[in-house]
C-alpha cells in the first residue's frame, strides 16, 4: 500500500473526524443541551414537575430576593476567594522550604497527595470530627490546660465557612505542593547563579524570575483548585449539612435544595443559571487571554 | 534549585518535609486508629493513641448494618466500567487530535476542558429526567455513562498531551511497512503510550470512585457506590466514632493501597500530569 496516495490520506483525515465523533457529540449533547434546557426552564413556574409555563423573571426575582441565596453566594466567595489565595501561598511556601531531592520522594509526594485521592465525603465527615470541640481540637488544647481556648468553628454560625475552608485545604494543599515542587525543579540552576552573581535577593529572585517561569504551573494549580470550589457542594453535604441554621449553605446546595427538597423546580433551575453565568463571566475572558493569543 | 547543600541541611530538610508529610496524613491515620478502638476509646479522654485494645468490632457491626460488600462492588465496577468506557471513546479521539489535528483541535480541546469548570447542577435535572424516562435511575449502566461523560473531557485532554510526545515519524513509518489505522493505534501507539495511559486511567478511576454529587443524586439503594454508603453514615450515627471510622476506613482503603503500589503513576495521575 502506498502511504502517499490521495485515498488513504482521505481515509485518513476521515478517519480522525470519525474518531472524534463520539466525544464531540456526547459533549454536546450532554452539556450544552442539558444547560440549554435548564436555563429555559428558568423562567417558566415549575414547580414538582417541569412546566412550561412561562412567567418571565420572577424566578430570578424571587431567588435575589432570598437571604438563603445571599447567604450562599457569600459563602461561595469566601470559600472560593480563601481557598485560591492560601493554597497557592501555602503550597508556594512549603515547595520553596523543601526544595530539594528528599528522601523517598516517591512515597513522600504519595502521601502529600492522598487527601486529594480521598473523596469529600471523607474529608468532610473526618474534619467534622477534627473541629468538634467536644473531641477534636478544641478538647485537646483544654485538656493540656489551656481551659478558655475556643474553636469550634462548625457550631458558630459566623466563621462556619472557615471552618470549611480548612477541611478544603487539607484536601488540596498537597496537591499544589506537589505540582509546585516539580515546578521548581524544572527551573535552571544557571538562572540562580545568575541572580545570585548579581545579588539580587533570594526572595526577589522567587519573585520576579522564578514565579513568572513557573506560569504554566500556577495556571494548571488554579485550574485544579478553581474547579474544586464549583464542587464545593459533596463537601458541605458531608461536614456542615448547611448549618448551623442556613450559615455554611452554598449555591449548588441551593439547587439541590430547592429541586428536590422543596419541589421548587423554577427556582433552582434560575439558581444554577446564575451560577452558569457567573462562571462564564469569569472564565471565558480569563480563557480567551490566556489562550486566544496563542492561535498562531 | 539543585544548589549546593551540606548533608546537614539535607537531612533537616528531609525531616521537615516528612514532618509536613505527617501532619497532612494525620486525619487519616486517626480515622484509620479510631476504627480500631471501642467507642468509649474513641471519645476518651485524653485521647489514646497507640495503646489501647485493638478490636474488629466496629468492621464487623458496620458489615452487618450496611452491607459494605454491595456498596464496594457497586464503586468498582462504576469506576472500572466507566474508565474503560472514557478510554475507548478518548484514545481515538487523542490520536486524531494529536496526530491529525485541524485547524479547530485546539479550540475543541479548550471547550471540551471547559465543560468541567461549569457547575454539575447544571444539568443535573435534565439528566435526572433522562434517567426517569429511559428507566435508568439507579442502575450501574446509567450512572456508569453518566461518570464516563463527565471525566471525559480530562481523560481526552491527559491522553492528548501524552500521545503529543510520541515523534510522529514512528506511527508514519508503522504506515509505511503497511500498518493499517487499527493496527496502527492498537499494535503501535498504545504500547508506546502505556505510562500515560496507566496515569490516565488510574486518575479516572480515582476520580469516579470519589465522585459524589452524581452517586447521591441518581442512585437510591441498588446501584449505590462507597460514597453513599458513607455518607448514609453521616448524620444518625454522628456520635459513634469508631464506626463512622470504620465505615471510612472500608471506604478509603481501596484508594490508598492501590495508591501506595502505583505511585509513580498516582502522582503522574493526580497532578493531572503535570508531574512526570
Amino acid at each position: 500500500m502506498d502511504a502517499a496516495t490521495r485515498p488513504f490520506r482521505w481515509h485518513r483525515n476521515f478517519s480522525a473526524k470519525v474518531a472524534a465523533i463520539p466525544m464531540i457529540i456526547t459533549a454536546m449533547v450532554v452539556f450544552v443541551g442539558g444547560t440549554v434546557w435548564t436555563v429555559v426552564y428558568s423562567f417558566t413556574n415549575s414547580k414538582l414537575l417541569p412546566r412550561e409555563k412561562f412567567v418571565g423573571l420572577d424566578q430570578y426575582e424571587r431567588l435575589w430576593g432570598s437571604s438563603k441565596w445571599l447567604i450562599s453566594l457569600e459563602n461561595l466567595a469566601i470559600y472560593g476567594v480563601f481557598s485560591l489565595i492560601f493554597a497557592l501561598v501555602i503550597g508556594f511556601l512549603l515547595a520553596a522550604l523543601l526544595d530539594q531531592k528528599i528522601r523517598f520522594e516517591d512515597t513522600f509526594r504519595t502521601i502529600l497527595l492522598y487527601p486529594f485521592a480521598l473523596s469529600f465525603i471523607v474529608t468532610g465527615l473526618a474534619w467534622q470530627w477534627i473541629l468538634n470541640p467536644d473531641f477534636g481540637i478544641q478538647h485537646i488544647v483544654r485538656s493540656m490546660g489551656w481551659e478558655s481556648f475556643t474553636f469550634d468553628p462548625l457550631y458558630n454560625p459566623d466563621i462556619v465557612i472557615y471552618g470549611v475552608l480548612i477541611a478544603g485545604l487539607w484536601h488540596e494543599t498537597g496537591l499544589i505542593m506537589c505540582l509546585m515542587l516539580a515546578g521548581l525543579r524544572g527551573i535552571d540552576e544557571d538562572i540562580w547563579k545568575a541572580s545570585r552573581i548579581d545579588g539580587i535577593p533570594m526572595w526577589k529572585t522567587y519573585l520576579f524570575i522564578v514565579i513568572p517561569m513557573m506560569r504554566g504551573i500556577f495556571i494548571t494549580a488554579i485550574v485544579l483548585i478553581a474547579s474544586g470550589i464549583i464542587k464545593v457542594y459533596d463537601l458541605i453535604v458531608a461536614q456542615t449539612g448547611g448549618g448551623p441554621g442556613i450559615s455554611s449553605e452554598v449555591p449548588a446546595k441551593y439547587v439541590y435544595d430547592a429541586m428536590f427538597l422543596s419541589q421548587n423546580l423554577g427556582q433552582g433551575f434560575a439558581a444554577s443559571t446564575m451560577m452558569l453565568l457567573t462562571v462564564v463571566i469569569i472564565v471565558v475572558p480569563w480563557a480567551y487571554l490566556e489562550f486566544g493569543g496563542k492561535r498562531q | 534549585m539543585a544548589r549546593k547543600v551540606t548533608t546537614r541541611r539535607k537531612t533537616i530538610n528531609t525531616v521537615f518535609a516528612w514532618m509536613i508529610g505527617l501532619l497532612i496524613f494525620f486525619p487519616i491515620l486517626w480515622t484509620i486508629l479510631t476504627s480500631f478502638k471501642t467507642e468509649a476509646q474513641a471519645i476518651s479522654d485524653p485521647p489514646v493513641f497507640f495503646f489501647f485494645d485493638w478490636t474488629l468490632e466496629n468492621y464487623a457491626v458496620v458489615q452487618e448494618r450496611s452491607d459494605y460488600m454491595r456498596f464496594l462492588w457497586n464503586s468498582v465496577i462504576l469506576a472500572g466500567g466507566s474508565t474503560v468506557l472514557g478510554l475507548i471513546i478518548a484514545v481515538p479521539a487523542a490520536w486524531s487530535m494529536a496526530f491529525v489535528p485541524s485547524k479547530r483541535t485546539k479550540d475543541i480541546l479548550m471547550w471540551m476542558l471547559s465543560t468541567k469548570m461549569l457547575p454539575a447542577v447544571g444539568v443535573l435535572y435534565p439528566i435526572y429526567l433522562l434517567f426517569i424516562k429511559l428507566g435508568l435511575l439507579d442502575t450501574r449502566i446509567g450512572l456508569t455513562i453518566v461518570l464516563m461523560l463527565i471525566n471525559l473531557p480530562i481523560i481526552v485532554w491527559m491522553l492528548y498531551t501524552y500521545f503529543k510526545e510520541i515523534p510522529g515519524e514512528i506511527l508514519e513509518a508503522a504506515r509505511m511497512d503497511g500498518a493499517s489505522l487499527k493496527e496502527e493505534i492498537l499494535y503501535i501507539l498504545t504500547p508506546m503510550a502505556v505510562p500515560g495511559i496507566a496515569s490516565t486511567l488510574l486518575l479516572n478511576f480515582i476520580l469516579a470512585w470519589n465522585e459524589a454529587f452524581w452517586t447521591l443524586n441518581l442512585t437510591a439503594a441498588k446501584a449505590a457506590p462507597l460514597t453513599a454508603f458513607i455518607a448514609s453514615y453521616s448524620s444518625p450515627e454522628g456520635l459513634f466514632y469508631a464506626k463512622l471510622s470504620a465505615a471510612s476506613t472500608m471506604a478509603i482503603a481501596p484508594i490508598l493501597i492501590l495508591g501506595w503500589f502505583s505511585q509513580k503513576q498516582l502522582v503522574r495521575g493526580l497532578t493531572f500530569g503535570a508531574v512526570k
